[in-house]
């Protein structure tokens, strides 16, 4: 029985998340048409987009790991998803939530990227690689600043699981946002990176090398990449909310949180343009570097 | 008689005869080889019990050899890693030239590792220290090619190390009349501070060049590229661990007990962290595997100098762990490495590409062992990182952490290129006779392959001999509290419990494996990689569009303050400086008989001049 | 029992109302009309708002936009892009050239009736066609996609060889792959 309620809680959490990535997707592309004073696609756009992708003919593949590239992207998805906490006391999605920790939630998300990237270069297209290797030095740049966020709190509430940090949350009474303000600041400025919108969108770049790793997938390669990103985006949204602003108890708490957070990369993207590999980079060793070092002081004073 | 001695004695004998057998006939040249290889490692698991020690003296030196439950685990290491990597050889180094002289030394050296994990005493801890270093020296000419810029090299190295480890044995000699470890390790405390340190610092020189330590790391890219790669697995893998071996019995033994250990500790861990900062980059930058690898091994060498350095239970766990896992996936990169050499005759990622479709199970293992390598679960390699993580934030080491994050995010990199290098990207008509290497190379890999993945679900099944180990060496037991067979705990008691992660993995990928890959895959038509969207454009068969040169170019570029200082013309510098010198008084002996003669005349002269003082008349 | 047929039916109205909400274009900017798709794009026409939208490769694509005339020498390279375009897949001619040659009528290195080349499912005329016709074109062809009767696809597939006989005319040194999807 309670296996059951595992299974069919963790098939709604999938759901719960595609479709509010999908839907996320959606919005952003109707603000960012209302920011270049456009009326913009209906919020819905993303959802006919993939069903129009998986209705759509895929014949040819370059090989096994072409096609095992978004089965890896879609298997860390949701395996991600499965260890973190939606909503605060489990509800309706119980889980995983409680066997894993940070460090090994930062390390199972490359396992995707990491498959998607090797399905990516076995098309033979040299934007594809480019593309790739783009996006692992980005990669490189921002997770500095955001293990050194995660250290901190790590480090002021003496726990490294997620669970934890919420419990210690829910104690205090405060949001680790308020409690920690630099550990914050300097996992939001690596979240543009994470996002990967303007001006830090270098992997997929499509004027410049006509979407990288996706460029030779079309069809259902295409369809499984744009929901396991949706869910991956929801991933990370709620983790954040997880960590740095007290979970969330009911769903529309948490879409709400997750929203106003999701708007921080999405409003500084719209109105920037693309930074070179190297400047991106750079960008993240500045400023993001400064305030991760303040976080790691601040916890180890406090 | 005595197992221990039969075991060297087949060793030895074996060397010998493969050597021999060399000359006439190669069939039971191989067999030999094999069999030196498998008896005593069959011996060793079965017959010497964890304790058991024999004693004899020679020429009034008494001296003593036993294994203990710490050194139990460096010899899964030699003994795995021997036999697999000697099957390996076999067949990869079919049809070279001398091959007698590589099987002894094959066989010689990881004798010298069993001696080195069997003595309690110094003297043969020495002597077969040098038969280590002679023999891999032996193997990483073994070409004969750059032999003088690449042996020498190592060749120096390793001589100050051994020298700087022979002034340490009779050091403790001449303090403590003994040549016991032990006695050592009892009388340490009773020094004086000088020797206290002086001790340690020259035994670490000793170690540090082993196992590829910061200023001591300049011999090993040369030197792990240039062995053949059937040997570079063992000399990467097991070889290297010594260093760590002798470094960790040096640190816990002796440096702990001292109050100043603390800060010799906190420098070997930062001297750990830089290695792994400055191994990764330059494994990125470098356009040849063995390169790429050989520098990974450095930084992954530094990983475990972290841990030890640290010095807390999660990290000597953590360290010794990925000892372990370095060489199971180290073993097998080198070995991918070498299947690939063997079968396109380069190893240099601009030139060779598209593999995976002929050569399918050598990527297969180098997958798994690069996603070890990577840290990524559920293999093995995650959970030595995440212990490092763990006990590197519980221990106050933040800098540190963030220091070998970096390192190790950075690795991904490198893994990718090698992954993309060899097996991914335009498969070109240069290569299409390539066919997958030999059985006898390829099952190796599969089983080390196999070996990393099951300890990343089941750490328990190797952190037990450790746990065994580190309460040798007088740590408390750490009996379920960091760690059940496939859980993992960390100081706050958070845990990770990884076959819930490895079964959800696993559903998840069969699910989309039966409904979405397979059927795609099966309703797919293959394409070349010439059908690719490049403007309309058509590739010629012989037009590479593979992209593999500058494959980092921008990050290196943003990474360049890093890698601007090297410790290389340092050395090198030095190296002028003393040639220079020694240029100088050679000039002196100028073969003149009429110099000489005014060479006796000036120190009549100054003799005369200072006879006063001199003598005193 | 569902009827096979008629569950296929259901299936094929709300795929092709899908297909017909969401065109992703490959604007290839064989001539001077690519000048007009910017406009067509951005803040003042705004196609996407009828989910028509840019894409980056012919895999991703369901459109293929002929903008312009068509010289001899890129005619090739847009029937290879065409031909790596996956099912179901459209093509718009743009701009008088594709008609008729334009005026271009009597030029020895461009074509004249893309259609003996590509099957076009929708030609936008003008020269050059305004972002509004643009718009009413693309519209026409989601009237078409959604009516199901867009399916130059099938034409191409159908009339392969006389489609073929017309190309190697045009292009002497004919080296492609065979198109069998």
């Amino acid at each position: 029985m309670e296996l059951l309620t595992h299974i069919l809680g963790a098939i709604a959490t999938v759901i719960l998340a595609f479709v509010v990535g999908m839907s996320y997707g959606g919005i952003v592309r109707k603000i960012t048409a209302r920011v270049h004073n456009r009326i913009g696609p209906p919020w819905y756009q993303n959802f006919i987009d993939a069903f129009k992708l998986y209705g759509k003919t895929t014949a040819i593949h370059h090989g096994w790991m072409q096609i095992m590239g978004p089965a890896f992207l879609m298997v860390s998805s949701v395996v991600t998803l499965m260890f973190i906490p939606v909503l605060t006391n489990g509800g309706w999605f119980p889980n995983l939530n409680f066997e894993g920790d940070l460090i090994f939630l930062l390390y199972l998300m490359v396992f995707g990227p990491l498959g998607m990237a090797l399905g990516a270069g076995q098309t033979g297209n040299p934007n594809s690689a480019i593309g790739v290797t783009r996006g692992l030095s980005q990669m490189v740049g921002f997770e500095i600043p955001w293990v050194m966020a995660l250290v901190a709190l790590m480090i002021q509430f003496d726990t490294t699981s997620i669970t934890g940090l919420m419990e210690a949350q829910a104690q205090s009474g405060t949001w680790n946002m308020f409690s920690s303000p630099f550990a914050f600041i300097a996992a939001v400025l690596a979240m543009l990176g994470m996002f990967r919108y303007s001006p830090f969108d270098i992997v997929g770049a499509p004027t410049e090398l006509a979407s990288g790793p996706v460029s030779e997938n079309g069809g259902k390669y295409l369809f499984t990449m744009m929901s396991s990103g949706s869910i991956f985006a929801f991933v990370k949204l709620t983790l954040y909310v997880d960590i740095f602003m007290g979970g969330a108890d009911n769903l529309v708490i948490l879409l709400l949180k997750t929203f106003s957070i999701y708007m921080i990369p999405v409003l500084y993207g719209i109105v920037s343009p693309r930074y070179r590999t190297e400047q991106a980079i750079r960008f993240f060793w500045g400023w993001p570097l400064f305030f991760g070092v303040l976080a790691l002081i601040y916890a180890s004073i406090f | 008689m005595e197992m221990i001695y039969l075991i060297f004695i087949i060793f030895l004998g074996g060397a010998v005869a493969t050597y021999l057998l060399g000359k006439i006939n190669g069939v039971l040249r191989d067999i030999t080889f094999l069999a030196t290889l498998i008896v005593p490692a069959v011996l060793f698991y079965t017959q010497v019990s964890i304790g058991q020690t024999v004693d004899f003296s020679m020429s009034g030196m008494n001296l003593q050899w036993g294994i203990t439950d710490f050194g139990y685990i460096f010899a899964y290491i030699v003994l795995g890693l021997g036999v697999l990597a000697g099957i390996y050889a076999v067949a990869a180094m079919k049809g070279k030239e001398n091959l007698g002289f590589f099987y002894s030394n094959y066989i010689l050296s990881i004798m010298a590792m069993m001696g080195i994990l069997f003595s309690r005493d110094l003297v043969s801890f020495f002597i077969f220290w040098e038969i280590m270093t002679w023999s891999s020296y032996l193997m990483v000419v073994f070409s004969g090619k750059d032999v003088q810029k690449v042996g020498i090299k190592y060749f120096i190295f390793s001589a100050v190390g051994a020298y700087a480890m022979l002034m340490a044995i009779v050091t403790t000699y001449s303090l403590t009349g003994s040549m016991m470890i032990d006695s050592l390790v009892t009388a340490y405390p009773g020094f004086d501070f000088s020797m206290q340190l002086l001790i340690p610092i020259l035994l670490l020189i000793g170690f540090g060049v082993k196992s590829a330590m910061m200023p001591l790391h300049v011999w090993a890219s040369g030197s792990y590229s240039h062995a053949p790669m059937a040997y570079t697995a063992v000399f990467s893998g097991a070889l290297s661990k010594m260093g760590i071996y002798g470094m960790i019995i040096v640190i816990v033994s002796l440096v702990s007990q001292i109050p100043e250990g603390h800060w010799f500790r906190e420098v070997i861990a930062w001297l750990g962290g830089i290695t792994a900062v400055g191994g990764t980059l330059w494994a990125v930058a470098q356009d040849d595997a063995k390169k790429l690898l050989a520098y990974s091994s450095v930084a992954q060498l530094g990983y475990i100098i972290v841990g030890v350095g640290v010095g807390t239970p999660l990290a000597m766990l953590a360290a010794l762990f990925m000892a372990v896992m370095h060489g199971l996936f180290k073993g097998t990169l080198f070995m991918a490495v070498g299947a690939i050499e063997k079968q396109t005759g380069t190893t240099n990622f601009t030139e060779v590409t598209g593999l995976i479709r002929k050569m399918p199970l050598t990527f297969l293992a180098s997958l798994m062992s690069i996603i070890a390598l990577a840290g990524i679960p559920p293999l093995g390699g995650f959970i030595g990182k995440w212990m490092l993580y763990e006990s590197l934030v519980g221990s106050d080491h933040y800098m540190l952490v963030i220091v070998v994050f970096f390192s190790s995010t950075a690795a991904f990199l490198y893994c990718y290129k090698f992954l993309f290098g060899f097996f991914l990207g335009q498969e070109e008509p240069e290569w299409a006779h390539v066919k997958e290497a030999p059985a006898m190379m390829v099952v190796p890999m599969i089983i080390m392959a196999i070996g990393s993945f099951i300890l990343g679900v089941f750490p328990g099944l190797i952190l037990n001999p450790i746990d065994a180990g580190l309460q040798e060496l007088g740590y408390a037991s750490t009996q379920g509290r960091y760690w059940e067979m496939s859980m993992l705990f960390n100081e706050w008691g958070d845990k990770v419990v990884l076959q819930p992660i490895l079964y959800t993995i696993i559903a998840v990928f069969v699910f989309f494996f039966v409904f979405v890959v397979a059927k795609n895959f099966k309703k797919t038509r293959y394409v070349s990689t010439k059908d690719i969207s490049s403007s309309g454009e058509i590739p010629k068969a012989h037009e590479n569009l593979t992209f593999s040169r500058g494959f980092f170019q921008p990050f290196l570029r943003a990474v360049e303050p890093l890698m601007k200082h090297q410790i290389d013309p340092l050395y090198t510098g030095f190296g002028r400086g003393m040639e220079a010198i020694f240029d100088f008084v050679r000039r002196i002996y100028t073969g003149n008989g009429q110099t000489y003669a005014l060479y006796a005349i000036i120190f009549a002269v100054l003799l005369l001049i200072f006879k006063n003082q001199l003598f005193g008349l | 029992m569902i009827n096979d047929k008629n569950s296929q039916k259901i299936v094929d109205i709300i795929q092709n109302w899908a297909r017909k909400q969401s065109i992703w274009v490959l604007a290839y900017g064989t001539g001077c009309g690519a000048i007009e798709i910017p406009p067509t794009m951005t803040s003042r026409y705004d196609a996407e708002r009828l989910g028509v939208r840019g894409a980056a490769t012919p895999r991703q694509a369901d459109v293929l936009l002929i903008t312009g005339y068509l010289t001899t020498k890129t005619l090739k390279r847009v029937i290879r892009v065409y031909e790596q375009m996956q099912d179901p897949k459209y093509v718009i001619g743009f701009g008088s050239c594709t008609i008729n040659g334009g005026m271009y009528y009597d030029s020895y290195n461009t074509i004249k009736v893309l259609d003996k080349y590509l099957p076009v499912d929708v030609y936008i005329n003008g020269c050059m066609p305004r972002p509004e016709s643009v718009l009413a074109g693309f519209g026409k062809l989601q009237e078409l996609i959604g009516n199901g009767e867009a399916n130059g696809a099938t034409k191409y597939k159908e009339n392969l060889e006389w489609y073929r006989a017309n190309q190697k005319k045009i292009i002497p040194n004919w080296v492609m792959p065979e198109y069998n999807w």
